[in-house]
């Protein structure tokens, strides 16, 4: 008998999509329903605490994870995040805190002030998780009304859903994942060299330059590689490849003119849900090219 | 010659984060798959993972060293004992910042996020395209929370001393 299983999660948007990337979060909101996973706010959530505030404190970065934690507990609901930081952070506290009982009692301390305990009961998982695992290959594809057919893409799964191996199972899990459901889509991912490297975000505002290069590296490789287009999951990787480019014109006079989706946009469309025109216009590369009439 | 700091090692190895530095084999499997050594010669793992062991604590926590990493944790993969240089990473991180040595960039995300509960926050424009879209409101609910928190870690005095 097949086990049905219940898609109802804790939806953890964090501090960039809802602040930058209004058109990510709606097309979430607007799909996920449609392939039967429920999503509920998490009111009163703080920043998952990502890698520039785990750098200035070890202690702050367990007890603000934590927190979300606890949150969702009460909710009784696993949590669904969207952004690699977000998922990263999060992940590999709910690990720790798993697996170190001692580790659990220090941050409870901490908790206790604000009334809170972690209890270890809840789950955390990415867009990308919910889609391969729950939702399922096979239902994405019977979802596509038209299939985005013929379109060669590049996909940037982004580090943190896939690295490390000890927090995500397997190694670089995530691009397989990634790479199904673009396929399901109709469009085909095309493999490229450095697909597994950083998009480099995470030196952003703290090494503008050395970001900017690191990502010119990306974009070199998919240029060679021929794609039509890049497809994302993460924010961070959104912004340094779309906005990237547009500073790596600026400081290298290079044009790529690689446009670039998150994976959740793609999959409206080849449900048959036009993109707005505002939403459109949140590319800094153009798309309308390679998705013509589908906005 | 500068002046060598031999508990640097035991320091960074007795944080949460730092315990991969006893495990270094110096093998530079880190440094060959790092995106960042691959663009700047400032920035070599095995090499800061052999300054930590050394005792170069003065060349590397004041300095720019710490702060090259993209934390993509291409090594953490790579590294045949475990070592986890992209862990170390943010033990020196943590000592660093005690002494004051913050990018710019990561301190204002710190204060925001003491200030806001949130590291970035929409402006003007993005809170009217929410509203129109019927999205839900950005709200400061867990203040009051966060703040009593990070008072009790002491995240709040780094915060303030910037």
């Amino acid at each position: 008998m097949k086990m049905v299983k219940n898609m109802k999660y804790a939806f953890y948007l964090g501090c960039l999509i809802p602040a930058r990337e209004l058109s990510y979060e709606v097309s979430v909101r607007r799909v996920m329903p449609e392939l039967g996973v429920e999503l509920v706010d998490m009111k009163g959530a703080n920043c998952c605490a990502p890698f520039s505030i785990q750098s200035v404190d070890h202690a702050s970065w367990i007890a603000l994870a934590a927190r979300n934690l606890c949150l969702a507990e009460e909710m009784g609901l696993d949590v669904m995040t969207l952004c690699n930081d977000c998922y990263e952070s999060l992940l590999m506290v709910n690990t720790l805190l798993k697996r170190s009982p001692e580790l659990r009692d220090q941050v409870n301390q901490v908790l206790s002030e604000v009334g809170k305990e972690y209890k270890g009961k809840v789950d955390v998982k990415n867009l990308v998780d919910v889609l391969y695992g729950d939702v399922g290959v096979s239902k994405v594809k019977s979802a596509i009304k038209e299939p985005i057919d013929g379109l060669k893409v590049g996909t940037q799964p982004g580090c943190h859903l896939t690295k490390p191996k000890r927090i995500h199972f397997e190694l670089l899990r995530g691009f397989n994942e990634l790479d199904a459901l673009v396929q399901a889509t109709g469009a085909e991912s095309v493999p490229y060299e450095r697909k597994e490297m950083c998009c480099g975000g995470p030196l952003r505002d703290i090494n503008d330059d050395l970001a900017r290069q690191v990502s010119r590296q990306k974009l070199m490789a998919l240029k060679d590689a021929e794609v039509q287009g890049v497809v994302t999951v993460c924010p961070f990787c959104f912004l340094q490849l779309d906005l990237g480019q547009l500073e790596i014109k600026r400081h290298f006079n290079e044009e790529y003119n690689l446009p670039v989706v998150h994976f959740i946009e793609l999959l409206r469309m080849g449900m048959g849900m036009k993109l707005e025109d505002w939403e459109v216009k949140a590319h800094k590369i153009p798309i309308t090219e390679i998705f013509k009439e589908r906005l | 010659m500068s002046e060598l700091d031999l508990g640097f090692m035991g320091e960074v190895a007795n944080t949460p984060r730092g315990r991969g530095i006893l495990l270094c084999i110096q093998c530079g499997r880190c440094s060959s798959g790092c995106p960042v050594a691959r663009l700047t010669g400032e920035h070599n793992p095995r090499r800061l993972m052999e300054m930590i062991i050394l005792g170069f604590k003065k060349e590397v926590i004041p300095t720019q060293l710490p702060w090259y990493c993209l934390s993509c944790f291409t090594c953490l993969d790579r590294c045949p004992q475990g070592g986890d240089v992209g862990e170390v990473t943010f033990a020196i991180r943590n000592l660093a910042a005690r002494q004051g040595n913050i990018p710019a960039g990561v301190a204002a995300q710190a204060k925001s996020l003491y200030e806001t509960t949130r590291v970035i926050n929409p402006i003007r424009s993005a809170l009217e395209k929410r509203e129109s879209l019927g999205l839900g409101k950005i709200t400061m609910d867990g203040l009051e929370e966060v703040q009593k928190i990070l008072k009790r870690t002491g995240m709040e005095k780094i915060i303030q001393s910037k």
